[in-house]
């Protein structure tokens, strides 16, 4: 039976169409959510929880590790390491918080020598922190080499004001994260139990037992090993490179959050 | 006195009333949700189409203008029939694309009055001259297309100007309508709360404007071309004579001419859009290349290596109906294999899609080798070489009938050689001298690389045009007598640039993120999140086969009044060479 042109001309379309789909559909699968909010005022939370909330917030929502480097001198931004301790002698007669916040919601004030003007106001869309997530920023700032003196008075109150008319329509996060949806995502979307064995939760070999990690290992580590694993370097025995580099995008805020809060419950 | 008194009577029960607006207004929420479909699939839906069809009622008529002229200078029927053909598949899609402008903006005002009112604050002013620029391109079309006849003869050049004066009025309308989009991606002229700040030109004169307006311009050419080839090509297939499977060869020759010449200048026009979003914002940009939006590029430049090994394989099988071609098809393999290896280099990811094993086996998601390709160095390198070998093809191609007659024609052709090559000299040199060098080093030398391509164009045509003039014949081309293959390839290359434009349009909107309007405007309605290629992939694809289906419906009523009568609107189609016995 012979094909009309029309019916021959729609089968070619339609196959042409359905490769690049199908192709779309192979590769990995990343959606851009909007970022959470992080509210610590009014809580009580200890220096190393700010720390830790603040390295999250430079990584994720903040996206500071998209020019910034710590212990690694980068091509737009200068390198972060000892930054705290840097800061104060940045500029006679203010602290180092000071300059470090004056760095954060006035990144003109001050250009470091070599470096293009281009860092954006956090506190201004769009990145737009508000003023508990520059509190932690700057207090993890100051824990590069410095002392955490950082309190949230020290933070404008004008800090955050903004936000992009619409208003947030984001959950509250509170610390530290919830460790028992911690694990429901270390077995479900982190799909960590793929490669890791954790107490009870079986995992086949390919990286190492996680049982004891909150044992043997820094909270730090545990933080920055998810969302850099390659940065942080492979475990001696096991494959480099194997553990996936896109956890800081695949994972929210607060799933990533829970999760280090399950991790850290593994003694 | 009656009729004044119901005025000031309805005045004042209009002030009166104000009030119970202003406070309705307050009350109306920022979203509302399509049934079934969601909002955002909706209005995403039919801004693509809206897209898809304004792209080739715009794109047409600018090189349907310029084909008339010529066949106005050169006395030229072929031409001016030609142009006709291109100007009444442009008058048939025009009422589509403005009953889907239409229900773009009932979309907005409905289901995103809060935005829409945001955007009416910033752009008010520029909806009247929107509407006034609309009037005139439409009436100017509309005289163009019915006035073909009427303004022949010693009155062409008051037609030809109308169709110029069309092109600037359509022209104007794209660039106003890329405003508002533009502001959205970069906006200027706004405080911190997002208020205007002094007039409306800085809103509409923002980072991405002027680069989105050029690459828009091109990419409407490139996709009239492509369109109006598929069309011939439809036609050609199912021809009954060899004069009608001629006329439509030599139709879709020139559609994919003018395609593909825009073409070649269109990545160029990306980088410059690419090189202002960076510098409008270094976090867009980075998130653009290198962060969940990285894999969109790969299927990119699948998408385009598809279009230039089309074009080209296009060109190689029209070669066959050229008699004196046989002397160039030596070029054939060579170019081929170019064009394969730039495709795979382009197509290559930095990190590769594994298993687990294969993962273990590499060392990690980098192939050793091949990871090597993944980065732009290489890709700068590979389109440019591309760029290089698709324009040989059209100059061989060019000459493939025709013997240079000129004394210098050895040296002349010597200089080509050298200039292509010297070209692709540079071209690697940089890419290779990339890996070498920081970042911002490196993205300064794919400037240096689209000057050395762009030089070797422009010289190499300056020398063959005159080389060329007055040549030696050696035979006419037998238009019609392509292999059917080649008109599926012109279906393909419209299908997959269609596809194109849907993934850039994506790619302009996925940029924006969780925002209305970048850092003024949040996005706070439940489908704030930005989807996955995959499904992204899937709506393109549905879309581009409902604009499919509408444009062959649409030239299908288009031709309908032209059934039964030889040579519709007093125009007889020319034979074309070839075409049958009488004319071989």
């Amino acid at each position: 039976m012979r094909l009309p042109v029309g019916v021959k001309v729609a089968i070619v379309a339609i196959v042409v169409m359905g490769s690049y789909s199908g192709y779309a559909n192979y590769i990995p699968q990343i959606e851009s959510k909007p970022p959470q909010e992080l509210s610590l005022e009014g809580g009580n939370v200890t220096p190393a929880q700010l720390i830790k909330a603040g390295d999250e917030i430079y990584k994720t929502k903040g996206t500071c590790e998209i020019c910034h480097k710590i212990g690694q001198k980068g091509t737009r931004a200068p390198d972060l390491a000892g930054v705290g301790a840097r800061a104060a002698k940045a500029k006679p007669g203010m602290t180092a918080k000071a300059y470090l916040i004056e760095s954060l919601i006035n990144p003109n004030a001050v250009i470091v020598e070599g470096y293009p003007p281009i860092m954006p106001a956090v506190d201004k869309p769009p990145i737009a922190l508000n003023r508990s997530e520059v509190w932690a920023l700057t207090a993890f700032l100051q824990a590069q080499g410095g002392t955490v003196d950082v309190a949230l008075n020290d933070i404008p109150a004008t800090v955050g004001a903004g936000g992009g008319g619409g208003g947030a329509a984001a959950a509250a996060v509170t610390m530290p994260g919830d460790a028992k949806v911690g694990k429901t995502i270390y077995m479900g979307k982190g799909g960590c139990l793929a490669c890791h064995k954790a107490k009870d939760i079986p995992g086949t070999p390919v990286g190492p037992d996680l049982s004891q990690i909150a044992k043997i290992q820094t909270p730090d580590y545990i933080m920055k090993k998810i969302l850099d694993p390659k940065g942080m370097g492979t475990v001696a025995g096991f494959p480099p490179g194997v553990m996936p580099q896109t956890f800081g995008q695949t994972l929210t805020a607060k799933e990533y959050t829970d999760l280090v809060a399950f991790m850290l419950t593994l003694k | 006195m009656v009729g004044a008194g119901l005025v000031l009577a309805g005045v004042a029960l209009l002030v009166t009333a104000l009030p119970a607006f202003a406070q309705e207004a307050a009350r109306e929420p920022a979203y509302r949700n399509f049934p079934w479909i969601g909002s955002r699939l909706a209005v995403w839906a039919v801004a693509q189409l809206h897209l898809n069809f304004a792209a080739f009622i715009l794109g047409v008529p600018i090189f349907a203008v310029i084909i008339e002229i010529i066949g106005w200078r050169t006395r030229d029927p072929r031409y001016d029939w030609l142009s006709h053909e291109f100007v009444k598949l442009t008058f048939a899609a025009f009422s589509t694309t403005a009953l889907l402008g239409a229900l773009l903006l009932f979309l907005f005002v409905g289901y995103y009055p809060k935005f829409w009112t945001y955007m009416t604050s910033i752009f008010f002013p520029t909806y009247w001259v929107y509407a006034l620029l609309f009037f005139a391109e439409t009436f100017t079309v509309y005289l163009w297309y019915y006035g073909w006849d009427w303004l022949s003869g010693s009155r062409k050049w008051i037609h030809v100007s109308l169709g110029v004066l069309s092109n600037l009025f359509g022209t104007a309308i794209l660039f106003l309508a890329n405003s508002w989009v533009t502001f959205m991606v970069s906006p200027a002229g706004v405080d911190e709360s997002g208020a205007l700040k002094g007039g409306v030109w800085a809103a509409i004169n923002n980072y991405a404007w002027m680069p989105i307006n050029i690459h828009r311009l091109i990419a409407n050419i490139v996709f009239g071309g492509t369109i109006a080839a598929a069309y011939a090509a439809f036609r050609f297939l199912g021809a009954r004579t060899d004069e009608e499977r001629a006329r439509y060869d030599w139709m879709g020759y020139i559609g994919n001419f003018v395609a593909l010449s825009a073409f070649i200048v269109l990545p160029f026009a990306g980088y410059y859009l690419g090189r202002e979003i960076y510098a409008f914002n270094q976090t867009m940009g980075i998130t653009m290349m290198g962060g969940f939006m990285s894999w969109l590029w790969i299927i990119q430049a699948i998408l385009i290596g598809v279009l230039f090994i089309g074009s080209n394989y296009y060109l190689w099988l029209g070669m066959e109906r050229i008699p004196g071609s046989e002397r160039y098809r030596k070029y054939v393999p060579p170019m081929l294999i170019i064009l394969a290896i730039g495709f795979m280099v382009w197509a290559t990811p930095r990190s590769m899609v594994v298993t687990l094993d294969e993962a273990r086996a590499m060392g990690g998601t980098h192939h050793p080798i091949l990871g090597f390709l993944g980065v732009m160095s290489a890709k700068n390198t590979a389109v440019n070489l591309m760029i290089l070998t698709t324009f040989l093809s059209f100059v061989l191609y060019r000459r493939a009938n025709r013997v240079s007659q000129k004394p210098w024609v050895k040296t002349g052709m010597a200089v080509q050689w050298a200039v292509i090559a010297l070209a692709a000299v540079i071209v690697t040199f940089y890419g290779v001298y990339g890996y070498f060098v920081e970042s911002l080093v490196r993205i300064g030398f794919s400037v240096y690389q689209v000057v050395a391509v762009l030089a070797a164009i422009v010289i190499v045509m300056a020398i063959d045009i005159p080389m060329f003039k007055g040549a030696r014949s050696t035979g006419v081309i037998r238009w019609g007598t392509i292999a059917p293959r080649s008109q599926y390839v012109l279906i393909i290359l419209a299908v997959t640039f269609t596809w194109l434009m849907g993934l850039m349009g994506f790619a302009r909107s996925g940029i924006r993120q969780h925002w209305h309007v970048y850092g003024v405007l949040r996005d706070t309605s439940a489908e704030a999140v930005t989807p996955a290629l995959g499904y992204a992939a899937n709506v393109i694809s549905v879309v581009t086969l409902v604009f499919f289906a509408l444009v062959m419906f649409i030239f299908w009523l288009g031709g309908l009044s032209e059934k039964g009568k030889a040579g519709a609107h007093g125009h007889v189609a020319p034979a074309i060479a070839g075409g049958s016995e009488d004319h071989g």
